[in-house]
């Protein structure tokens, strides 16, 4: 009897700490009602469409689906001659309830993805159909299209039948499974990704780099300047900031074109000859050039907003103590500016990396960028679930800085103002 | 003054959503070829039925269609779209398949739709549009004395040095490149696409475009939307820019711009329409696209840009009423791609072969863009 007296009771009977939990309870209930739209509207507009990406991007059950009898009946195939005529039966019927249920164009599309030519033998594969005579599918098959009786093809429809497969992930890098199941690299004249995922990385390291070497100076002046000059300056900053990006790309097209404004400067100065102007667009250079101006601001303000809060006696202090100008920016200076540096970098690199509208408009063909792949295959190939990979491995991509600055500078240091 | 402005803003507002709510939406590509679709058979179709007519623009190829059908809510009921997306477009489901002769009307004479048509329909859910062509010009004014005649010109850099303006994909630019490397076309341009569908073919096309984009005194400038090969050339961005006939006719004859188109081995394609299944209004589409693609409709647009009608029906209705151009002084049969004077050499773009091989070439010019 000795504990029930030690428990404290409320004034109604019930233990206090009982009922203290349950008030903390409640008030954690109502903590996160307060969230809970932030973490929704996350969830909806953040969370999901990753995650849907990541699925999309190695879903492969609507094929899987689509053909199961055959897929079942090759699981004993070899994949080294023919299939056998239990295979070519299986597809037909397969196939006979895709043509009934208006399905089989997007099976030519899939399997086009696959292996070029497809789509043409498989229409023609429908329009047999009705022809077909019970008995020797195989026969009758490779009558309709020499191709069915090419085994490629047969193991290109192996090639789709789990559920689930990574090879849009391996696409992305220019590799492949191949029949005996090792991954290996595609063919020469296509291969395209890993030089456009190092151009791409190349061509962010130095838009941020560029950014960095004008924008600090920019960043030192507006911070050091009196009020009436900086506030006019950081309006030269802010204005194309406002301005839209289609604006500002064009007016780069304006100025950099062969006929351009800039060329036509050069000319007039007698800095280039009137039948050899400079190429400035559609090539990597006009890429770095749009993409820096349009990006420095990102960089110009995380940095002016850390080297206002730099007292200027601390300068003074190096200076009183026997530091030249350079020691004194170098030792003293610059340390504390190291947080806006990795603001600005970081921002600017992430926004760098996936660009795409401007490598687009002035980037020709050899300043575009992994974007510009994505796109493509969003909107002419109509490979979504490999738009999805690629996606994603930016994604990661972008990830991975942040966590190779987290671990070499510390994101605790970061500071956007 | 306030309350009338807000009272107005309502009433726009107002008049927006309701007109939006049951106008015929068709997505075409823009510029002076919608003017054309939209003056020639757009509005004085909308006239007729009583039916608005919308036109947005896109730049071609079924991703957002698709994408509008996955969300659930699709906004285009009509689209103008290349031959290729119509048949995937067809058999993946995304469009409506017509009855010819019931969904059509037949020509003033009385024949059938199906047979007043050019040719076969590529799917059941095409109908035919305009013929247009992948042709090349040059500014007369900058080019020099010595004018370029033949396919094989636009790849000589070396009497005309400077950038060639060329499609960013693979159509058509495979099938130039083998015509100018000697491939004789053959009716249609038949023999192209043996040679393309071979290896070694298809790798002589590509190394061709590949030497003249690397060429020193050559270069390319890739262009993907119609308005920009004329804008090219006028600014002297390039010598020769490939495009589409309509495009430089406009520029040419519409706008008094000094350039010059070459005919030989043009690129001749057809444009359809397609009515797309589940569009907000599939009934007054199915009424405007019958109206828009009769035999009066095709005529009319060829008063505004020079691509023919599909209808064989609209082009007597045309050459009775020569001189045809709006501006009443030019004739139009003579500009069209599928005159006789135009077509001495031509190919035939065919859409079977790149709804077939279109991936897998595409990849390889993509990566032989890249490598640039």
């Amino acid at each position: 009897m000795s504990s029930e007296t030690q428990k404290i009771l409320t004034t109604d009977g019930i233990p206090l700490e009982v009922s203290l939990k349950k008030v903390e309870r409640r008030n954690k209930f109502k903590a996160f009602l307060l969230v809970s739209p932030l973490l929704f509207f996350l969830l909806i507009v953040y969370i999901s469409p990753i995650v849907g990406m990541l699925f999309n991007s190695v879903d492969d059950r609507m094929v899987t689906n689509m053909l199961p009898k055959t897929f079942s009946s090759m699981e004993t195939w070899d994949g080294k001659e023919l299939p056998s005529e239990e295979v070519f039966k299986s597809f037909y019927q397969d196939f006979k309830i895709l043509v009934d249920k208006d399905e089989h164009g997007k099976l030519a599309t899939q399997l086009n993805y696959e292996k070029n030519g497809f789509k043409s033998i498989l229409k023609k594969y429908g329009r047999k159909l009705n022809n077909f005579e019970e008995g020797n599918y195989k026969e009758q098959t490779v009558d309709i299209h020499e191709r069915w009786g090419n085994v490629d093809y047969w193991r290109a429809i192996q090639r789709r039948a789990p559920a689930y497969s990574y090879s849009k992930y391996l696409k992305g890098v220019d590799m492949y499974q191949n029949e005996d199941g090792k991954i290996v690299q595609v063919e020469e004249d296509r291969r395209i990704y890993k030089k456009l995922w190092v151009r791409t990385l190349k061509i962010a390291f130095y838009v941020t780099l560029l950014c960095f070497l004008m924008a600090y100076p920019i960043a030192h002046l507006l911070a050091t300047l009196p009020m009436k000059y900086s506030n006019l300056l950081m309006i030269c900053v802010l204005l194309p900031f406002w301005t839209s990006l289609l604006v500002r790309t064009a007016s780069w097209m304006i100025l950099l074109q062969q006929q351009g404004v800039v060329n036509d400067f050069l000319v007039w100065i007698g800095f280039v000859a009137d039948d050899n102007r400079l190429v400035m667009m559609y090539n990597a250079t006009g890429t770095y050039i749009a993409m820096t101006q349009i990006l420095l601001p990102f960089m110009v303000l995380p940095l002016y907003s850390v080297m206002k809060t730099i007292s200027p006696s601390l300068v003074r202090a190096g200076k009183s103590l026997g530091g030249t100008p350079f020691i004194t920016f170098w030792k003293v200076y610059f340390p504390l500016t190291i947080p806006g540096i990795g603001a600005g970098s970081l921002l600017v690199f992430i926004l760098a990396i996936g660009y795409y509208i401007t490598p687009e408009l002035v980037g020709g063909a050899s300043g575009t960028l992994i974007s510009n792949q994505i796109a493509y295959h969003m909107k002419y190939t109509l490979d979504w679930s490999f738009a999805s990979a690629m996606g994603l491995m930016l994604l990661s991509g972008v990830l991975a800085v942040y966590w190779i600055y987290n671990k070499l500078v510390g994101i605790d240091n970061i500071k956007l103002g | 003054m306030r309350k009338l402005s807000k009272l107005l803003l309502t009433l726009v507002f107002a008049l927006s959503v309701s007109s939006t709510s049951y106008a015929v939406v068709v997505a075409s590509w823009g510029g002076a070829y919608t003017e054309s679709q939209k003056l020639g058979y757009g509005d004085p179709a909308a006239k007729k039925l009583g039916i608005p007519i919308d036109w947005v623009d896109y730049s071609g190829g079924l991703s957002e269609v698709k994408a509008q059908k996955a969300a659930g809510k699709i906004t285009w009921d009509i689209m103008d779209v290349f031959a290729m997306d119509t048949i995937n477009g067809c058999d993946e489901g995304l469009f409506v398949k017509f009855d010819f002769d019931k969904d059509f009307p037949p020509a003033p004479d009385g024949t059938k739709a199906s047979k007043d048509f050019f040719t076969s329909m590529p799917s059941k859910c095409a109908v035919g549009n305009i013929l247009y062509s992948w042709t090349y010009a040059y500014h007369d004014g900058k080019i020099g004395s010595k004018k370029p005649k033949t396919i094989k010109d636009f790849f000589d850099t070396k009497t005309w040095p400077g950038k060639r303006g060329v499609y960013k994909s693979a159509m058509h630019n495979l099938e130039m490149a083998l015509a100018a490397s000697g491939t004789k076309p053959g009716k249609g341009g038949k023999k192209i696409y043996k040679q393309l569908s071979k290896e070694k073919g298809l790798k002589k096309a590509m190394a061709k475009m590949e030497a003249l984009c690397k060429d020193p005194n050559g270069g390319c400038v890739f262009w993907s939307a119609g308005a920009k090969p004329p804008e090219l050339l006028m600014q002297g961005e390039v010598v020769m820019a490939t495009g589409w006939n309509g495009r430089f006719f406009n520029a040419e004859v519409g706008e008094g711009a000094p350039l010059k188109q070459v005919w030989d081995a043009q690129g001749l394609d057809y444009q359809y329409m397609v009515v797309v299944k589940g569009g907000p209004n599939e009934a007054d589409a199915m009424k405007a696209i019958a109206e828009m693609t009769s035999t009066e409709g095709l005529a009319g647009s060829a008063k505004y840009i020079a691509y023919a009608p599909w209808r064989k029906s609209s082009l007597k209705v045309i050459e009775a009423g020569e001189p045809w151009y709006k501006d009443g002084k030019t004739a139009m049969m003579g500009q069209m791609p599928t005159h006789p004077n135009n077509t001495k050499s031509y190919i035939l773009i065919d859409a079977v072969f790149w709804a077939d091989n279109g991936t897998e070439i595409g990849e390889k010019w993509e990566a032989m863009k890249s490598g640039l």
